[in-house]
């Protein structure tokens, strides 16, 4: 119930492992590791394809459609939480209202089908 | 859960209040509209903390029913406010509203 | 209720139409369902039922305001008959404008604060996209970014405000809240006044009075025409109907501490807005200044709060939106410039439909014995009974101010037109809506206790 400072200890020796562990890994890599400079092994990827351009560079606008009508239908599903919390209680009605509101949803998924807002090309 | 419970409700009234100026000073004052839409998030979220840390203060379900309709409004509202930056910025070439002047301000 | 159900179905019905493929007869859907609406709100006239667990209830106030949102649309319609012409985006405007509809509707007959915020984001969510509709002009998307950056914001105020309320009074039902006041009226929470505070400003924010207008002239300036004449009547009202009704059921009680604040915000929204409207060229930015002022009329109406103010309120906005909507006809046939100079020889080419404007913009003005003169004799009536003196002669001063703009309007129409200058010239659909609007604006003039008297 009544928290002392003796009982954030546990956190205080997890926050001091956990910073120690990056400082030592951090020291112990830039000491021991060998060191070899060429432009190949500078290179932000190394995987053997050269890389082309700049990775901030505007991209095609349908991936900010597609998410952002994923973000809409996903935060719809909220809803059902409560709903399926208190299905029991909800009863026949509680299940009928829950229908019309995903056929609603639907009406709009269908809409967006019939926009080709979700065709990628 | 019992240690949230002993935190005083003034401290999340506390919290809520300087997160929400937080946001709105940001919107004041930022000039990109994506960070001033961050910014109204920012606000709204406020605005969760404070309607659920009510909603058990008053042991009143109502409070938290009102956190999920602002969370999927403000989805519904970002998405429209998104969709228009970047109509915007497909026509300006900016997302700086200081740059925004076809209109008289 | 069956009213908000029939909206909302059509808009959904607006949107499937595009799936459906009866895309073609929208508008005589849309026509039909919005007339059956009408009549569905007619029929309970009288009644006052509670739906959703008390969450909205639909009384005389919600019915009459329901009705005249409904009606405005009809007529509304008639001037926007080309910005429906796209076979694109034809059903996606429809949708947009029930779903806002059904916003208003719920704006005027909500009974929870959480149907409160919902109805507005209804409204405003539909309205940022439709500030924007004009895909091909940039100020058309300047206009919806501002319109939807400061309408996010408010948004955040008034949910600010809604949590102290809720938190000092534990519900969100008005009634409750009300009841909740009233107990505690002796000494009250600050949490209470600081939420009262919170909701004026996003609520101020929300029909642009003086304060936090500043987004309003762009957003009508860069808008569609046909938005901005719809964003400037139903969405005003509906903005009104939701602030009066909220005012009214929960804080009426502890009027005397917040009525200061909305005397000044209306004192200052009159004379501003009439004084920068004197100022503008474009047609369409005066008409958006005139929109802030005559704003301020009606926050007169909220601040005074009592028996008078209800119908005064109702009829000041019938009597504004219709004489607007002819106005903005007029506005729409203008095109991309909206120079006052462009009406020049208007009067010479129209001698009818050029009286039928001067007759609106006279009712707009105020002149006796039209609908505006009654809107703004009623406004006076209701804040005089409240002892709000000094803000109806700043009032009466601002009225003076905005006769001479509307003048301008007039002058320039009946002007002769320069040489070689386009003349507007007007469809069958805007002689009817100019017709419409004018014979509207008479019958309420004449016989004003049609509106005034029914609540």
């Amino acid at each position: 119930m009544y928290s002392t400072p003796y009982d954030y200890l546990p956190m205080a020796i997890m926050a001091a492992v956990a910073f120690g562990f990056v400082a030592v890994t951090m020291a112990a890599t830039h000491l021991l590791g060998p060191k070899r400079k060429s432009e190949v092994k500078l290179d932000t990827f190394e995987c053997g394809i050269e890389s082309q351009q700049n990775a901030r560079f505007p991209f095609s606008i349908k991936y900010f459609l597609i998410a952002i009508l994923f973000v809409l239908f996903d935060v719809e599903v909220i809803f059902m939480y409560p709903w399926a919390v208190n299905f029991k209680e909800g009863g026949l009605e509680g299940f009928i209202e829950m229908l019309v509101f995903i056929g609603i949803l639907l009406a709009g998924y269908l809409y967006i089908i019939k926009k080709g807002a979700l065709k990628w090309e | 859960m019992n240690i949230l419970q002993t935190i005083p409700l003034n401290h999340y009234i506390m919290l809520s209040a300087l997160l929400f100026s937080i946001g709105a000073m940001g919107v004041l004052l930022r000039r990109n509209a994506i960070i001033l839409l961050m910014c109204v998030e920012l606000m709204l979220n406020a605005v969760n903390l404070l309607f659920a840390a009510f909603s058990v203060h008053h042991a009143d379900g109502g409070g938290q029913v009102m956190v999920i309709f602002i969370m999927t409004v403000a989805a519904a509202e970002v998405a429209v406010g998104l969709a228009i930056i970047v109509m915007m910025f497909r026509k300006a070439g900016t997302t700086d509203i200081n740059l925004f002047d076809t209109l008289k301000w | 209720m069956n009213t908000l159900i029939t909206v909302s179905l059509l808009g959904i019905a607006a949107m499937l139409s595009e799936v459906f493929r009866f895309k073609k007869f929208i508008q005589t859907v849309f026509i039909a369902a919005v007339t059956g609406a009408t009549g569905l709100a007619v029929l309970d006239w009288g009644t006052s039922y509670s739906y959703f667990r008390f969450m909205v209830l639909f009384d005389d106030y919600a019915l009459a305001f329901s009705i005249l949102f409904l009606v405005l649309t009809l007529i509304w319609l008639l001037l926007s008959q080309e910005y429906f012409c796209n076979e694109n985006t034809r059903a996606d405007y429809f949708a947009l404008i029930s779903f806002s509809l059904a916003g208003a509707i719920i704006l005027s007959s909500f009974s929870d604060l959480s149907m409160f915020f919902i109805g507005i984001e209804i409204l405003s969510v539909s309205a940022y996209v439709l500030a924007g509709s004009n895909r091909s002009d940039i100020r058309s998307a300047e206009a919806a970014l501002k319109y939807f950056l400061p309408g996010a914001f408010s948004t955040g105020f008034l949910l600010f405000g809604m949590a102290l309320i809720y938190g000092a009074t534990g519900s969100f039902n008005l009634s409750n809240i009300s009841l909740w006041i009233i107990a505690n009226h002796s000494n009250l929470p600050v949490m209470v006044n600081a939420g009262v505070v919170f909701l004026i400003t996003g609520l101020l924010f929300k029909i642009a009075a003086m304060p936090f207008h500043n987004w309003a002239p762009d957003v009508y300036d860069g808008s569609p025409t046909p938005v901005t004449a719809y964003m400037s009547t139903i969405i005003k009202a509906a903005s009104f109907a939701a602030f009066y009704r909220l005012f009214v059921s929960c804080f009426s009680i502890m009027a005397d501490w917040w009525t200061p604040l909305l005397v000044i915000a209306a004192a200052i929204t009159m004379i501003g807005g009439n004084i920068t409207a004197v100022y503008q060229n474009n047609l369409k930015r005066m008409l958006a200044y005139s929109s802030i002022a005559h704003s301020g009329y009606l926050l007169l109406a909220v601040a005074a709060i009592n028996q008078l103010s209800k119908p005064a309120m109702l009829f000041y906005l019938a009597a504004y939106s219709v004489a607007s909507l002819g106005m903005f006809t007029l506005v729409n046939r203008m095109g991309n410039e909206q120079q006052l100079d462009k009406l020049k020889g208007f009067a010479h080419d129209n001698p009818f439909y050029a009286a039928l404007i001067t007759l609106l913009t006279l009712s707009m003005a105020g002149i006796p014995p039209l609908a505006g003169f009654f809107g703004k004799y009623y406004v006076f009536l209701s804040s005089i009974r409240s002892d709000l003196i000094w803000p109806v002669i700043v009032a009466v001063i601002a009225s003076l101010i905005g006769v001479y703009y509307y003048f301008r309007i007039v002058y320039n129409m009946y002007s002769k037109p320069a040489a070689s200058a386009h003349v507007v010239s007007l469809s069958g659909f805007d002689k009817s809506a100019i017709l419409i609007t004018a014979l509207l604006t008479l019958l309420l003039g004449i016989a004003p206790a049609l509106i005034a008297d029914i609540i």
